[in-house]
């Protein structure tokens, strides 16, 4: 039976670099994904490309395309990336200069994009579509319309196949969903298409993306396991053995530190989802409710009985629009009384802010140590504590609003109760909210093309 | 019976989509999930949480992996790029979870502290070694 090898190399910007790399020496792969982007990064690279229109891509994939592809493509491994975000052509030219001084080529790179709408949203929302906030049920985004700074679709994955089937030996795109990245391939080599019959194949296709596609966190990465993952500080990142019978395997690079086993591979089916028994891609509906889980060695678990149904009319689209500022402040108080001194210090910022007639959106103040992370749901010890921290947070319309939250805050170093620590004065930070909702599937213009590189 | 804390009987990971903090709840036996999706109740869970989920609360029953999808709206201050909470993306409240005390059958302990023990006896890694994964 036809079995694919498929890793994840990436699972967000700022990943490790050596287990792609070991996974590209020793995973015996044919196809490596990277995600690198999250709701934020497409706000962050659009406004990057603004101001230089040669910017706006994920620019870690310089230096790492330049470490990986030395090892990738004589073995014939394709990588599949959207380090493109904002900019997939442009980040495809850079790959191809690499390619050169490297003297790789020929190769062929896939470059994928489109899926930004925002040059065109108001053309959509002409034709009588409102962008409902999926989150605030809001019905549409006339009321945030100027301060719109991204606009994207979780594109799927079609012309990822397209590309491959020209004969990609790499493909770059933009915001497709990370899911995407490893369905594209695995529809591609199986020769499946979006009708109903590869249903449950595709479905099988979209679970295994998602257990795999943030990297780490399957292999024993913000795990329950953490106690016995083997030579955590070499983890390996998961890959994927997927069989034509829509059958996988769960394991990880050959000799890596870190663990597969069926807890962790539940902790990721069940991590960052809504309904389980329907995970919503852009390629396929998946069930997470009818597969099982199989551990059958060391660092291997079989899932079989993967199902689903066919994928969605609509794409999601993330909209990033701008909504204030953050000011922050922090300071730690020593034993002795040191939960006594952080309460002096915050009624002592409170009475700064009345004193100075700051007027936030939204105030927040923590004892860190004490019931920052479960906050009500804590209770307090009673008890002398080595020490505790204050963490004063705000969000303002303005930017100068938010510089006197942080300024108030370096004050309580030096007014503040004794023994008063402090660090680095934390800088203010604009706001970029999000505003989740659906797009026709017709009405966003993909595109995608070959770039051929010379031997 | 006796009054737990859930940390005893099951494992949790959490995460964020947006304002929503999505927590999965795994239990350490088939018996303990039937406990669990009969005792852990949205109100039970928003009640636990004090004031801090604004919005509903859903769970879902995942049988074939004896958890539970547990999806608390408007918990996370606005979402990940616009909350001051310092736990942005919400990966502590699986933890929070745990805290919660319930009363259960002193069996129901046993079975999840045999699995403890099996999951440190078949999963420690053996100094020195370097255990390779098996290719069929």
């Amino acid at each position: 039976m036809k079995e694919i090898r498929i890793g994840s190399g990436s699972g967000f910007w700022g990943d490790l670099l050596e287990p792609a790399l070991e996974m590209a020496e020793n995973g015996d792969v044919q196809y490596i994904g990277f995600d690198h982007l999250a709701e934020l990064t497409m706000a962050i690279l659009n406004r990057m490309k603004t101001k230089n229109p040669e910017l706006g891509y994920i620019q870690d994939i310089i230096p790492w395309m330049k470490k990986l592809l030395p090892i990738s493509v004589p073995k014939g491994i394709k990588t599949i990336t959207n380090a493109g975000g904002a900019n997939p052509l442009q980040a495809a030219k850079e790959v191809k200069k690499i390619i050169q001084e490297l003297k790789l080529g020929p190769m062929k790179i896939g470059v994928v994009y489109g899926d930004d709408i925002l040059p065109y949203i108001d053309e959509i929302r002409a034709q009588g579509w409102k962008f409902k906030n999926l989150d605030t049920g809001e019905e549409d985004i006339e009321r945030i319309r100027k301060d719109i700074v991204a606009a994207n679709a979780y594109i799927g994955a079609d012309l990822i196949i397209e590309e491959l089937k020209k004969g990609a030996d790499l493909v770059i795109t933009g915001r497709v969903s990370d899911n995407a990245l490893y369905v594209g391939p695995l529809m591609y080599e199986f020769g499946w298409d979006y009708s109903e019959r590869y249903g449950d194949r595709i479905a099988a296709a979209v679970t295994v993306g998602h257990i795999i596609e943030c990297s780490a966190c399957v292999t024993g990465g913000m795990s329950n396991m953490w106690q016995v993952s083997e030579r955590p500080w070499e983890i390996g990142f998961p890959i994927a053995e997927f069989y034509e019978n829509g059958e996988a395997v769960i394991t990880k690079t050959l000799g890596s530190g870190g663990i597969v086993n069926q807890w962790t591979v539940k902790e990721h089916l069940l991590y960052e989802i809504m309904d389980p028994a329907n995970y919503m891609m852009p390629d396929g509906i998946a069930d997470f409710t009818a597969l099982h889980l199989i551990e059958e060695g060391m660092n291997r678990v079989r899932v079989t009985n993967m199902k689903g149904k066919k994928r969605p009319d609509t794409l999601k689209v993330c909209i990033g629009y701008r909504d204030g500022f953050i000011g922050e402040g922090l300071a730690f108080f020593p034993w002795p009384d040191a939960l006594e001194k952080a309460k002096w210090a915050e009624q002592w910022v409170r009475e700064r802010f009345k004193r100075l007639g700051v007027k936030f959106e939204e105030l927040r103040i923590d004892y860190v140590g004490v019931n920052m992370l479960h906050g009500e749901a804590a209770p307090i010890e009673d008890k002398d504590f080595n020490e505790v921290g204050l963490r004063i947070a705000a969000r303002t319309k303005s930017r100068e609003e938010a510089e006197v939250v942080r300024r108030e805050a370096t004050h309580l170093w030096t007014m503040g109760p004794i023994g008063a620590s402090f660090g680095v004065p934390l800088d203010v930070r604009p706001v970029i909210a999000l505003w989740p909702s659906l797009v026709p599937r017709e009405a966003v213009r993909v595109e995608s093309t070959i770039m051929e590189v010379s031997g | 019976m006796a009054k737990i804390q859930l940390k005893e009987l099951a494992f949790a990971r959490s995460g964020d989509k947006g304002d929503v903090s999505n927590i999965g709840l795994m239990a350490k036996s088939k018996n303990i999930y039937d406990f669990l999706l009969k005792t852990i109740t949205p109100e039970r869970v928003k009640e636990h949480f004090k004031g801090m989920i604004k919005g509903g609360v859903e769970i879902y029953p995942v049988p074939n992996i004896e958890s539970l999808e547990i999806i608390l709206r408007r918990a996370l201050g606005g979402g990940a790029t616009c909350t001051l909470r310092f736990d942005q993306t919400g990966k502590s409240m699986g933890q929070a979870l745990l805290r919660m005390e319930v009363q259960a059958d002193e069996a129901l302990l046993k079975e999840a502290e045999t699995t403890d023990r099996e999951i440190l006896r078949r999963y420690s890694p053996i100094s020195g070694s370097n255990v390779q994964p098996i290719k069929r």
